[in-house]
């Protein structure tokens, strides 16, 4: 079992998959109960609704006001027939009309404003994924293969809120079923200037588009490869947030008492270049999945982010800051620490990230520019071989609308590693070390077609000193509302095995997903 | 007995000369077109200081298919006929459900925008774009929900009815507009539009809006059904608005990010 991929803390200790899902329903169950979440649907039955609120509506005036179109002939109705203009209104019919004031029945709007809104919805999604080339790593021919049933909850409150994302998915590849509570948060806002979410979500910040600088919620690289939705490259934390909004000015504080890191690529699904072994493994290695050791489930080994932010005209600006881990395991675990050839594993070294971003209207579009500092505390002057070495990351983005409907966004991104001739000398794999400077350019292409129900869209990040690339074709399709269908390509190419995007070259595939929203 | 008989007299004249004003604002006609132009901008995008509205749309396409929209909207202005800030909550289609849209839009130059993702809890900065292209994926355009600048078009005057002013509007500059030229009907009372046509290079109308509905919502006077056509395809958004409230008292500070990721629920129901 992957202890990354269920993620409540039962889950961790290998406990029944059930067990988790049965905690999380009860503690919905509870909440929403005693929110009183429950009563509303009652509420909304005993108050007919009104179209807006009576009291409020005037009565109209005498020759403006109409129902509907078309009801009476011989009153002049319409504006059009006060005007003495003929023509009528072609095709809008009192059933046009009149659904509206069906789906104005249908409507749930809280009449008294303090009582609680509920809101329940979802999908249901079927994704497969086979891999297109030959892998020699991997047994399984398809990256994906996988049946997702998404619920939500919400339940809406004018000083607090209660929300629920959780998915329950049957997964053909690693032949069992999952679940993913993404959202178990309460929000509460007891002032204007201050309000704070608690409980399980997802965290996002920074200016980069697939690019995170200063960013250091988990991620799910897993998901990001194998074409599942955009939204699951974010995994969620337990975390608290706090926001304090004094006029323009905001800042986010963020605890997350227990690490959570990425959901990495661990050579189980997807094969990866492990420099211990020299080669690229999957699941036909005994190496995978590779299990890290994880930092002590201890207060003071929490991650704490923070961010602070506001606008000068049209542009925003942010300061960031973090105390934590690197969020991959990317330090070795050693048997003996004096030695660094005794490695027995891999974990997560301490970190530090300070950081800022700049976003802003410029030539007819959008730029940005963010930087972060990576201060690998534990080894600062890049001498330890076990430790990776500090960091400064920089981002230079623009983007901009080209044609009507038609956007295009292009990024260059440095990761500078500093003290790199110590890295070098002491590494145990120099040979597989990245560049001292690892440049990275991506292209965003989105062109939206029928009404926007049709989507072409392509991402393609290259390094041109690694020489590796990662191409995302895509076409979303919206059949009719809730169904959509989408099919994609993950494409990994690299002239070497051991580079970013060129290691995963064994896993390009492509997808196709049907997801029915409700 | 005399006094008595000028004290009603005066009450009288009183109430003959209170009511004039309006009688001859209704009877004396604005002559200038630009100067209507404006008065419609402001009755159409500026009632009140501030507003909140619920918006449900029907798009039916060319075949006949239909999908629906409803979002909800909260306005406030910071200068009559010049910024405002908006705050949209999605709540159909069921994909878009909590996605939220911040604009700030600006007189005279472009709008900052702001699209939150609720999955990825992603703020998303979205650069300026053609104006006239369709809003979320309806026949309306960006520039019919949130309103074209008098000063980008000449205005002229075709007509004045009873009821309507008639008032031809050509661009003043023909890049990023599809259309050659546009016609309103504009109601003398209210200042709203009852209809406006585009007119394409041929002469020809391809697209047209029209007001199903008028409502007086604390004395202002507010379009609450409204129709846009697409002549060529035959398709079609009906837009139905309801929940119309104004003067709330909406404070400036709630259009910021954290609303995006957090509705202000007080002000939304």
């Amino acid at each position: 079992m992957k202890p990354t991929f269920c993620t409540t803390g039962q889950c961790r200790r290998r406990s029944s998959p059930w067990r988790c899902l049965l905690m999380a329903a009860a503690a919905f169950a509870a909440l929403a109960l005693g929110s009183g979440a429950f009563a509303q649907p009652e509420q909304g039955e005993v108050m007919p609704q009104t179209e807006g609120s009576a009291d409020e509506t005037e009565e109209s005036l005498e020759e403006e006001t109409e129902g509907s179109v078309g009801e009476s002939a011989d009153t002049p109705a319409t504006p059009e027939e006060v005007a003495g203009d003929t023509e009528p209104f072609e095709e809008v019919t009192e059933e046009d009309w009149g659904e509206f004031d069906e789906w104005e029945e249908q409507a749930e709007d809280s009449p008294g404003g303090k009582a609680f809104h509920f809101e329940l919805g979802g999908f249901v999604e079927v994704l497969t994924a086979p891999r297109v080339v030959r892998s020699s790593a991997s047994a399984n021919e398809f990256v994906a293969n996988e049946a997702r049933f998404r619920l939500n909850l919400d339940a809406t409150h004018e000083v607090a809120s209660a929300r629920f994302r959780g998915d329950v998915f049957a997964d053909a590849v690693a032949m069992r079923i999952w679940f993913d509570i993404r959202d178990a948060s309460i929000f509460v806002r007891p002032s204007s200037w201050f309000n704070m979410r608690f409980g399980r979500q997802v965290l996002t910040w920074g200016t980069g588009d697939f690019l995170f600088l200063n960013d250091l919620f988990p991620k799910d690289f897993e998901s990001f490869f194998i074409g599942r939705a955009d939204e699951y490259l974010k995994a969620p934390s337990n975390s608290i947030i706090t926001t304090f909004t004094i006029k323009k000015v905001g800042l986010d504080l963020v605890w997350t008492p227990i690490f959570e890191p990425d959901r990495f690529i661990d050579g189980e699904r997807l094969s990866f270049f492990n420099p211990l072994a020299g080669e690229i493994i999957g699941d036909r290695s005994p190496l995978t999945p590779i299990e890290p050791l994880f930092p002590e489930q201890r207060l003071r080994n929490g991650t704490v982010h923070g961010r602070l932010y506001g606008t000068a005209g049209a542009y925003e600006l942010a300061a960031y800051g973090y105390v934590g881990y690197w969020p991959q395991p990317t330090a070795f675990d050693l048997a003996d620490p004096a030695d660094p050839a005794s490695v027995q594993g891999l974990t997560y070294a301490r970190l530090a990230v300070y950081g800022a971003s700049v976003r802003g209207p410029m030539f007819g579009g959008l730029f940005n520019v963010e930087a972060a500092y990576y201060d690998s505390f534990e080894d600062r002057d890049g001498t330890d071989a076990a430790i990776p070495n500090p960091q400064l990351r920089g981002l230079v983005g623009y983007e901009r609308e080209l044609f009507p409907k038609f956007q295009m966004g292009l990024q260059y991104y440095l990761e500078y590693t500093v003290h790199y001739d110590e890295l070098i000398s002491n590494s145990l794999f120099p040979q597989y070390e990245p560049d001292e400077f690892r440049h990275l350019l991506t292209l965003r292409l989105t062109q939206f077609l029928v009404l926007d129900r049709l989507e072409l869209s392509l991402f393609a990040f290259f390094s041109p000193n690694e020489l590796d690339t990662h191409i995302r074709p895509r076409i979303s399709y919206k059949i009719i509302d809730p169904l959509a269908f989408v099919v994609g390509a993950n494409l990994m190419f690299g002239r070497d095995d051991f580079t970013f995007f060129g290691q995963l070259e064994q896993n390009t595939n492509v997808y196709a997903r049907l997801r029915y929203s409700f | 007995m005399k006094p008595i008989m000028k004290t009603w007299l005066a009450v009288l004249t009183a109430g003959f000369v209170f009511s004039v004003p309006s009688v001859r604002a209704g009877a004396q006609d604005l002559k200038d077109a630009r100067e209507i132009v404006d008065r419609t901008n402001v009755a159409q995008y500026y009632a009140g200081e501030d507003g909140r509205a619920l918006i449900r749309m029907k798009i039916v396409d060319g075949k006949g298919r239909s999908q629906r929209r409803q979002f909800s909207v909260l306005r406030r202005d910071l200068e009559d006929g010049g910024d405002q800030n908006y705050l949209v909550v999605f709540d159909q289609p069921a994909d878009v459900r909590n996605t939220t849209f911040l604009v700030k839009k600006h007189a005279g130059k472009d709008d900052d925008r702001w699209l939150y993702l609720p999955g990825l809890d992603l703020v998303k900065r979205i650069a300026a774009s053609d104006e006239r292209t369709s809003f979320v994926g309806t026949h309306f355009f960006y520039e019919d929900i949130s309103g074209r600048h008098p000063a980008e078009d000449n205005h002229e005057l075709l007509e004045t009815t009873d009821t309507e002013y008639v008032v031809k509007s050509t661009p003043k500059s023909t890049t990023g507009v599809e259309f050659a030229h546009y016609t309103l009907w504009i109601n003398k009372k209210t200042f709203l539009p009852s209809k406006i046509e585009y007119v394409n290079g041929q002469g020809k109308v391809y697209r047209r809006i029209e007001t199903a509905q008028v409502q007086t919502i604390q004395g202002l006077p507010t379009i609450t059904r409204m129709k846009v056509s697409d002549v060529e395809s035959g398709g079609y958004t009906l837009s139905d608005i309801s929940n119309v409230q104004y003067d709330l008292g909406i404070p400036d500070d709630i259009f910021v990010e954290t609303s995006l990721r957090n509705p202000p629920q007080k002000w939304l129901r």
